[in-house]
């Protein structure tokens, strides 16, 4: 039922802010005790409507799909005010995600956590808020901790980030306490939103959801003008119009209302069906008296990691490409064109912001689509220069030129930047050695912190550099990256064989010095993963004819055992049909039967 | 290496043919002492249960009279139904005559243990038809015995032989076991010179195989003991039948062997060519007319649900074709004799050489299997991974 929307004076007691964050920092929590403070939700019911609904979200303490509540908060000056608090993904694969949440902000909590201070997230993150002109509300969390240093972490503040720490909002989200400080500095602190209601209409959408029924629910930020139902709106840049159904508020439930205007933060469902018809990022505007432009800023975000997913039956290869479709709704970062493998059947080849993307859609699909899946190692995109002079971009190892037609080749390189105590810094220096750092430096940001940069090649960021850093800093290190350029490599295609025939899914581009070491961890991988059959498999890594490591896997002999008399053979035959059941899950390469589990676990490194 | 053996007059029945009939299972789960590696259902029990099994048995017979098969098979098995006294025995197989169409010409199986063979209980058996012992010797060595918690030795396992050799069975078997840690190639060679050397026709070689839910496997799993690893097992089972076959024996199932073809195992031969077959006894298996059942597994239960007149069936199933079909190649491909091609078809409709044109040629090239006109037999390499070759075909 459409509630008909009372603002006083409008836009004085709306304020839109986000979140922004350290991973595991308490974002999350310091939400849900907004929403509980504001809503009155008991505990227990609450638990279902926290916003991070993703198990692989708890698990790694961050968010990855934004999402926004609308609350009513009666301030201690009596007022109501409407706070719409947008939250956003904390990792920095998803800094084009956090863009657009900022844009419909006009403030935001910083929060820092009380024992762990100021790390590189946070600092990153700052700088976006900037970027965008938000006004800053410092928050201070996890006071409760025995660790909690308030002190040293204001000090962190003003020397990290540069900021004044004596307004900084002190509170613990787990306990409650100082909550309501947070609250209040939100309504006294942040500036309302400005636009006119009249003007014709702008609105960003900054994410959306899909809903069986009703089709794709758009979250908007509406900058200039109204929304209404009935209305005929033009999204754009994909250049569709639409009949808008309903409008309305995000609080915990949608809310339907009469319209939605300037200043305004809510959901739009305009009949969308086609999950591929949403472009996040994109503006809505009247069709008939359309907004001079779109809302600046909207930027394709550039995936800069490949890899190519296979199901791991041909029979799953529908649901897979329905799977993706709702996913791309969501998560506009992700691409993906059709792709076929020798060994694997019909994939995939996607294209994601980082690793950690990567990972989160392996697990989306598996968790929400319940698809098992294949994928080749994830590649960077390489520039390939032919020799006659043409250029061409490369990522797919299966589609890398020939050798002898190659003149050079290029890398991606990011610049790194990681905080740490100083104790480590010569362990994390070796590392990004290791790693083909170059201009490694570091400097002093407090006694006893450091911040270190280095530019590296983002391929050898590709295999957990992020969990190796942790270890190698017992967890104290933060770590963030910003691309820079491309610089001349030196690259070579590995080749994996198994009895001679070549896998194509485990093919990768890897540069000259670690060809050899590549090629080794893939065959001892795979001669551990392997079952034995009953013939010998040989397990080969090569680069063009030359054989460059190998494993061996000896043949079993005997399998049957001793008895097998009247009362064996039920047990027996059920064990036989489980093998069976089991054998259908192999992928068969020549006649070697390899696990789902094989691929998976070359991906995983030496550590393992 | 070969061993020296007396030949003996082969027999005229075809490899293959294991009667018409159907087999009677009798299952006396009573023993003096449970061995450390044993899973069966056994019980240490005293007279007065034992008199009650064999009324129960009787009783239970009577509850299949009119189940449709007649028996040329009884084999009396367990437990150790050696430990009965000869009246229990004649009162069984009296009482299985009279309530179940059992062949006048049945042949009589049983297991015996060293310590229970005598002079007279030996003639007592054979005067109550038992044609075939089957010895559980396990090993000539008393360490061995000692490890396998035998209570009998070296000396009475040779003995026990020796007289039931002299009874004048047709034919007399020996259980072996092999794959102790620690023993070498050699030492197993001896024990199978020992069996051959004491003039038996049949041998059962079984590798030492730990289960988990008994005493040995939880000294095992507690690393007290240490088990064979699977390189030196499947150096073993090739030995045992390389050593065998050259001294005359026919490797006719992956741990059985006899010297002449009369002297298989008639009785064991049905499990593995499909024929149908009654259990009686607790945890007794039985196989007829498409359905597998067996019986519940404690004495105790087992007894008081025949004492009320019921059968005493813990489950059933019905395997389908397709699992039909999957035992048939399970147990086919552990016999020498292999899987029969056109009773397949017959039974289950299906023609497995088309259905399975390269894998047969794949393993045929491999050496594991011959097409040996309607049969697919597997050689000694073929035997050996039996279980895969099963779960290979497409059926």
């Amino acid at each position: 039922m459409p509630v008909a929307v009372e603002f006083g004076g409008i836009l004085d007691n709306v304020r839109s802010f986000c979140i922004i964050a350290h991973i595991d920092h308490g974002k999350s929590t310091l939400a849900d005790r907004l929403i509980q403070y504001c809503g009155g939700v008991e505990e227990r019911e609450f638990r279902d409507q926290i916003l991070d609904s993703m198990d692989i979200e708890r698990e790694r303490g961050i968010t990855i799909k934004s999402n926004t509540v609308t609350l009513d908060y009666t301030a201690r000056d009596g007022k109501t005010y409407k706070l719409n608090l947008i939250d956003t993904p904390g990792h920095v694969d998803f800094s084009h995600e956090v863009r657009r949440s900022l844009m419909s902000c006009e403030g935001a909590l910083l929060l820092v956590d009380a024992s762990q201070g100021v790390e590189a997230q946070t600092v990153a993150n700052l700088y976006l808020a900037l970027e965008h002109d938000l006004e800053m509300v410092q928050v201070i969390n996890k006071i409760d901790l025995p660790a909690a240093d308030v002190e040293r972490v204001k000090e962190e503040i003003e020397v990290d980030l540069g900021l004044d720490a004596d307004e900084a909002v002190l509170c613990s989200a787990k306990t409650g306490e100082g909550i309501e400080d947070v609250l209040e500095a939100i309504v006294e602190r942040l500036p309302p939103p400005v636009g006119d209601p009249e003007a014709p209409p702008q609105a960003l959408i900054f994410d959306a959801q899909y809903d069986s029924y009703r089709g794709a629910v758009l979250l908007v930020r509406v900058m200039e003008g109204t929304l209404r139902p009935g209305q005929r709106v033009l999204l754009m840049h994909t250049d569709k119009s639409y009949n808008i159904e309903e409008v309305g508020l995000l609080q915990i439930k949608r809310v339907a209302t009469d319209e939605l205007s300037a200043g305004m933060v809510g959901y739009v469902i305009a009949g969308v069906k086609a999950v591929s018809d949403i472009a996040v990022g994109d503006t809505i505007t009247d069709a008939e008296e359309p907004a001079a432009e779109p809302v600046p800023g909207y930027k394709e975000a550039k995936p800069v990691v490949f890899s190519s997913m296979y199901p791991m039956s041909t029979d799953e290869y529908q649901d897979l490409t329905k799977a993706l479709e709702k996913l791309k709704l969501n998560d506009a970062a992700l691409i993906y064109e059709k792709d076929s493998s020798v060994a694997l059947g019909f994939g995939f080849r996607c294209g994601f912001l980082g690793l950690l993307h990567l990972e989160v859609v392996q697990e989306r699909l598996r968790r929400e689509y319940d698809l098992s899946l294949i994928l080749s190692a994830p590649s960077v995109r390489y520039r390939v220069t032919l020799t006659d002079g043409q250029e061409m971009w490369v990522d797919n190892p299966s589609l890398y030129p020939d050798r002898g037609s190659i003149e050079g080749a290029e890398e991606p390189f990011i610049k790194a930047a990681v905080m740490m105590p100083e104790r480590y810094v010569g362990p994390v220096m070796e590392l990004c050695r290791e790693r083909r750092g170059e201009n490694t430096t570091f400097s002093y940001l407090a006694v006893g912190r450091v911040e270190l940069t280095s530019e590296m090649p983002l391929a050898e960021v590709l295999f957990d550099f992020y969990d190796r850093l942790k270890s190698v800093t017992q967890g104290y290190g933060s770590f963030d990256y910003e691309m820079l350029d491309y610089r001349p490599t030196e690259l070579v295609k590995v080749d994996i064989l198994v009895n001679g025939e070549a896998v194509d899914a485990l093919s990768q581009l890897v540069h000259t010095d670690k060809a050899r070491a590549r090629a080794l961890h893939y065959c001892e991988r795979l001669a551990d993963t392997i079952p034995k059959q009953q013939f010998k498999i040989a397990i080969q890594g090569a680069v063009g004819g030359d054989i460059i490591a190998r494993k061996t896997i000896n043949a079993y002999r005997k399998d049957v055992t001793a008895k097998c008399y009247g009362g064996d053979i039920s047990r027996k035959r059920k064990l036989l049909e489980k093998q069976k059941k089991g054998k259908k899950r192999m992928k068969m390469v020549g006649s070697v039967e390899i696990p789902q589990s094989a691929f998976v676990a070359v991906l995983k490194t030496d550590r393992d | 290496m070969t061993l020296e053996r007396p030949q003996k007059e082969s027999g005229t029945e075809t490899e293959t043919e294991t009667g018409t009939g159907a087999g009677l299972y009798i299952h006396a789960p009573f023993c003096t002492s449970v061995c450390p590696y044993c899973d069966f259902a056994v019980t240490i029990a005293g007279e007065e249960r034992r008199r009650a099994w064999v009324d129960g048995v009787v009783r239970e017979a009577e509850m299949y009279s009119d189940i449709g098969l007649t028996f040329d098979t009884v084999y009396l098995g367990g437990g150790t139904p050696s430990s009965l006294d000869s009246e229990q025995l004649v009162q069984i197989v009296d009482g299985l005559r009279r309530k179940l169409p059992v062949d006048r010409q049945a042949l009589l199986f049983i297991e015996a243990n060293p310590e229970d063979v005598s002079p007279r209980s030996a003639s007592a058996w054979r005067d109550l038809g038992v044609r075939f012992v089957s010895l559980g010797v396990q090993s000539f060595d008393d360490v061995d015995l000692a490890f396998l918690g035998r209570r009998h030795n070296a000396t009475d396992a040779r003995r026990a032989v020796e007289i039931l050799c002299e009874t004048g069975f047709r034919t007399v078997s020996v259980d072996l076991i092999y794959g102790l840690a620690g023993r070498s190639a050699n030492h197993w060679q001896h024990q199978l010179e020992s069996a051959l050397g004491l003039g038996v026709d049949h041998l059962s070689c079984y590798q030492l195989t730990v289960h988990e839910e008994t005493v040995l496997g939880r000294r095992v799993a507690g690393g007290a003991v240490r088990e064979f690893g699977d390189r030196e097992m499947t150096e073993l089972f090739f030995l045992t039948h390389e050593l065998l076959a050259d001294a005359g024996f026919e490797g006719y199932e992956v741990s059985n062997f006899a010297s002449a073809p009369e002297h298989r195992s008639k009785h064991n031969q049905k499990y593995w060519d499909y024929s149908p077959y009654l259990g009686l006894g607790p945890s007794a298996h039985s196989f007829a007319g498409g359905r597998r059942w067996w019986n519940l597994r404690k004495l105790r239960l087992w007894q008081n649900t025949v004492s009320e007149g019921k059968m005493p069936v813990e489950e059933e199933e019905w395997p389908t074709g397709t699992q039909s079909v999957l035992e048939a190649l399970m147990l086919g491909f552990r016999t020498a004799a292999g899987v029969d091609l056109e009773r397949l078809r017959a039974r289950f409709g299906i023609d497995l050489l088309a259905e399975n044109e390269d894998l047969v040629d794949q393993l045929c090239t491999s050496g594991h299997i011959e097409v040996d006109g309607l049969r697919l037999r597997p050689t000694l390499a073929g035997l050996a991974i039996a279980d895969t070759l099963a779960r290979s075909f497409s059926v």
